[in-house]
């Protein structure tokens, strides 16, 4: 049984299960940090990603074609990080097709990225003061089945004649449909899918991609607002630390197996034996990053209320 | 110079690159053939796995797939049931990425049960040997609740004993003294969405993860693979068909000289020669090569007619 | 779909009680005042007011899923057991809440899917009456929905009672059953299914227009993407892997240019290791996101 001063630990603590946990707190440290040094006035850099200067132009080609930019926020079966984010540039999107008094088309997949994205559009038309300008139909729900989704947009893109199509977000096997339907009628597109998967696709059939964090990264170089250039510098020292561990690792990992050894730990307990060559679970990173927790039995009161379930056949 | 070769060559009109397409893939499926194949190293894992669970063992199933993805899941699904059914495991079916996706298990199984019935095989049933527990909408967070409490998550979900009003899971031979995921020695995943991604995130170090996924998903489960997160997995079309060619003959068996399957790694794995073991893999599968050959012609062709172009410029 | 088989806490916990107990209505009871009184106040509140009530209430629900994460989990937890301590006392409570806290997100989307089908019923009924060009369409998809929803609950009540399994069995179907088969099966999964097909025509024109070498990268690109097809393609990797075999007779130097070695060598090396790279990238973005929306250190809509 386990001493009852080591029930305290959480068995998500136990062994090298803390290494997680303190590894998040540490990126939300970074993150948190930089926030506040952005706002502290520091001078931030960042660097340009094609992708997002396209969104001007293609917001611009619209203008001048007279016909609709059409968004969608990907297929977020809620509303995650992912659809926030996707629905914050399709504001940027929206200020500026508002300015020119040019027509939208947001399509949600999800019943609340809808609501929210409803709210949020709405709002950026009333601060541009054109309040009138919004159509409560540009921002529609078409479907949360996803091939019924992709054959809703994809007629929408073919009647309304769409002059630039932004996919930004969660997307999946539907991201060609969009893509090459858009690309048939000759649409400038920009797109970014934060699932791996779909990015080739969309490289192959779109004219701007937006690979990976470069997505999160977008409304901080559209905008330049403090809290979100500071967030982005975070997460770089974040994957800094990353790379600094993978570099360590190497060498740890290089050097370790080279040599000989004399203390093994097995089931979390260290013991000592005859000198062997170094092996693999031997490592300080497989010893890192490989808990080896041993079933522990914890006694505790059994509740007098409670009703064993009935098995089986009783 | 427009309308030259090499203009001609990068921009051949759309229907009739569809209708190629179609040809090459609908025709084959006319004129069965088996196709020499060397079974990849993960679905050999995968196999080895499956077959190396106890007889009786309680498997935990998260059954992500639908009619789209037919016919890659399809396939895999049956391929694992036919072997879980050997190893006389139970199976507790769910499913966290789409409401049709229990539906679909459920009528797969069904299509099963009649084939055995057909050849006076003992049916798999369903509350013996199987429950559906059904769809659990906010894939990420009900993973997570699974993985955290699995008693809490499938509480009050019910299924159909035989003949009877329908009951609490937990009641059934499947999920008896199962109070947790760890309870399970294995959990396999059949997905065509990133709810494998979530089991990952969620369940690996609890219990071993199995995955079978679509081919364009191969790529990102490689990586779990190699990071040895999952114990092995069933990739696509060619994985299908390597399971089914695994299930034929095993892996150095029935000794390592004359097996047909061979591997360094692992032991002697039993096969099962059945006939019925070829399924939608062996059907689809020669298919696939025709679509693939068109893909590399297709784009050979594009590249001559940019060099001819280009060439033709010069001149 | 709005899901009505909700999961639902063990019987012993603060979450759940025992149907039609006295303990239960009570909750419910406080429950529905205590939410009558939020929604009450929420409508009056100055506009003023809004962005601290929101700020709050998005860190209280996010400081559940932080409490979950950091707060010490039970070890070794057996259904009935009581904690032994304070910290027990709160675990034991996260854990049994959170499968509660799951049912919260189910019950909210399953209310916002009403908007959402407000929403296509406003486009299509407005469409329908104002005798658009494509109203024709539009009478089609609200007969399709109709028509699915009615039979799919339908459907779905028969098989909640006794008769649930027998419907397992075609020869126990009525007209409900085939109705629900013919949708679904005959119909939506086909189109499913048919949709998703059409990929494969997409795949083959954007392949033939992208995959173009036009520079350094694009032929190596081009050339990885050649060996990984062709590895694809069983019939051609055993040829040539034999080949390879037969012409390095045991030389494990040129045993490495089989096709399945070369494949797997991409795939192990430059695939999965810049994947790695982007899923870091991604999870990191998603880390910081979702830190800024917990405490409210980014407006709505920031992107503008």
């Amino acid at each position: 049984m386990m001493p009852l001063s080591q029930v305290y630990i959480g068995d998500q603590y136990r062994d090298t299960g803390w290494f997680g946990v303190f590894m998040t707190l540490l990126v939300a440290a970074f993150v948190l940090l930089n926030i506040r040094r952005a706002r502290g006035g520091k001078d931030l850099y960042i660097r340009r990603i094609a992708g997002l200067n396209a969104i001007d132009e293609a917001i611009g080609r619209a203008t001048e074609m007279g016909k609709p930019v059409l968004m969608v926020p990907g297929l977020s079966d809620t509303i995650n990080a992912i659809a926030v984010q996707a629905v914050n540039i399709f504001a940027y999107v929206s200020r500026i097709a508002a300015r020119f008094a040019n027509p939208i088309l947001l399509c949600c997949y999800n019943a609340a990225v809808y609501t929210y994205a409803q709210e949020t559009i709405r709002d950026v038309y009333q601060s541009e003061g054109v309040a009138d300008r919004y159509d409560p139909d540009s921002v529609r729900f078409v479907s949360d089945r996803q091939f019924a989704f992709a054959a809703g947009v994809s007629g929408l893109i073919l009647r309304e004649q769409t002059a630039a199509t932004f996919f930004l977000g969660e997307f999946y096997a539907e991201s060609l449909i969009f893509a090459e339907t858009a690309n048939s009628i000759g649409a400038i597109q920009v797109a970014s899918s934060t699932e791996t998967t779909q990015t080739p696709f969309f490289i192959a059939a779109c004219d701007y991609v937006l690979i990976g964090d470069e997505f999160y990264a977008a409304s901080a170089y559209l905008t330049r607002q403090p809290v979100l250039v500071g967030s982005l510098v975070g997460q770089d020292w974040s994957k800094l630390m990353i790379i600094l561990m993978i570099i360590l690792g190497t060498l740890f990992n290089t050097v370790q197996i080279q040599g000989k050894t004399t203390w093994e730990r097995t089931k979390g307990v260290w013991s000592q034996i005859p000198e062997r060559s170094v092996k693999q679970s031997d490592t300080f990173m497989s010893q890192l990053f490989k808990p080896q927790l041993e079933k522990v039995k914890v006694e505790r009161p059994i509740d007098p209320n409670y009703v064993p379930e009935k098995g089986a056949g009783e | 110079m427009k309308g030259n070769l090499g203009e001609k060559l990068q921009s051949l009109p759309k229907p009739i690159l569809y209708l190629i397409l179609i040809l090459a893939t609908s025709i084959p499926l006319f004129f069965p053939t088996e196709v020499p194949n060397e079974p990849v190293e993960s679905t050999k894992d995968f196999y080895a796995t499956l077959m190396a669970l106890p007889e009786g063992s309680k498997v935990l199933l998260m059954s992500d797939w639908t009619g789209s993805t037919r016919g890659e899941s399809k396939g895999a699904f049956r391929s694992i049931f036919k072997i879980l059914i050997r190893r006389k495991a139970k199976v507790a079916i769910y499913s966290a990425a789409d409401p049709q996706a229990p539906r679909v298990a459920q009528d797969a199984i069904n299509e099963l049960n009649m084939e055995r019935k057909r050849k006076n095989l003992p049916t798999f049933d369903r509350w013996n040997d199987w429950v559906n527990i059904g769809y659990f909408p906010n894939a990420e967070a009900a993973i997570n609740g699974i993985a955290n409490d699995l008693k809490g998550a499938f509480g009050g979900r019910k299924d159909f004993p035989p003949n009877s009003p329908p009951r609490d899971v937990f009641q059934s031979p499947v999920l008896q003294g199962v109070t947790k995921v760890e309870d399970f020695p294995l959990m396999l995943v059949i997905t065509a969405s990133k709810t494998s991604n979530f089991a990952v995130e969620r369940v690996s170090g609890r219990t071993p993860l199995a995955f079978a996924v679509t081919g364009v998903m191969v790529p990102e489960t490689q990586v779990f693979y190699q990071s040895k997160q999952i114990v092995g997995y069933c990739g696509g079309l060619k994985g299908v068909y390597d399971l089914e060619q695994l299930m034929e003959s095993g892996v150095n068996f029935p000794d390592k000289a004359t097996a047909k399957i061979k591997s360094d790694k692992l032991g002697t794995i039993e096969g099962f020669p059945d006939p019925d073991n070829k399924g939608q893999g062996t059907r689809y599968y020669p298919t696939l090569h025709y679509a693939l050959a068109l893909m590399i012609i297709m784009i050979i062709l594009g590249n001559v007619g940019m060099f001819l172009a280009k060439r033709g410029d010069k001149s | 779909m709005i899901p009505l088989l909700q999961a639902q806490a063990p019987a012993t916990s603060f979450w759940s009680e025992a149907f039609n107990s006295s303990e239960l209505w009570t909750k419910l009871i406080i429950t529905l005042v205590v939410g009558l009184v939020v929604m009450v106040g929420l409508l009056y509140a100055p506009i003023r007011a809004r962005k601290p009530i929101i700020a709050f209430f998005t860190f209280i629900s996010g400081a559940y899923w932080v409490l979950l994460y950091l707060w010490p989990k039970p070890i070794d937890r057996q259904p009935g057991e009581m904690p032994l301590n304070t910290v027990e006392t709160v675990s034991f409570w996260l854990a049994d809440s959170n499968n509660v806290v799951v049912s919260f997100t189910q019950i909210l989307t399953g209310f916002l899917l009403g908007l959402g089908i407000f929403s296509l019923l406003k486009i299509h009924l407005t469409k329908i009456t104002k005798g658009h060009k494509d109203a024709f369409f539009s009478i089609v998809l609200l007969v399709s929905m109709g028509l699915m929803i009615w039979f799919g609950y339908a459907d779905w009540f028969d098989r909640l009672g006794e008769r649930g399994a027998m419907l397992d069995n075609r020869d126990n179907w009525g007209f409900t059953q085939y109705g629900r088969d013919f949708l679904f099966e005959g119909l939506l999964q086909q189109m499913d299914a048919a949709m998703f097909s059409v990929i494969a025509f997409y795949i083959l024109s954007a392949a033939y227009r992208a995959f173009r070498v036009r520079s350094v990268e694009a032929t190596i690109l081009l050339s990885a993407a050649l060996l990984v097809l062709l590895s694809l393609m069983g019939a051609v990797s055993f040829v040539w892997d034999e080949n390879v075999k037969s012409i390095a007779n045991g030389n494990p130097f040129i045993l490495n240019f089989q096709l399945t070695e070369v494949a797997q060598w991409i795939r192990n090396t430059f695939q999965t290791s810049s994947i790695r790279g982007i899923q870091f990238g991604v999870g990191l973005g998603a880390l910081a996101m979702g830190l800024r929306l917990w405490l409210s250190l980014e407006k709505p809509g920031s992107g503008s």
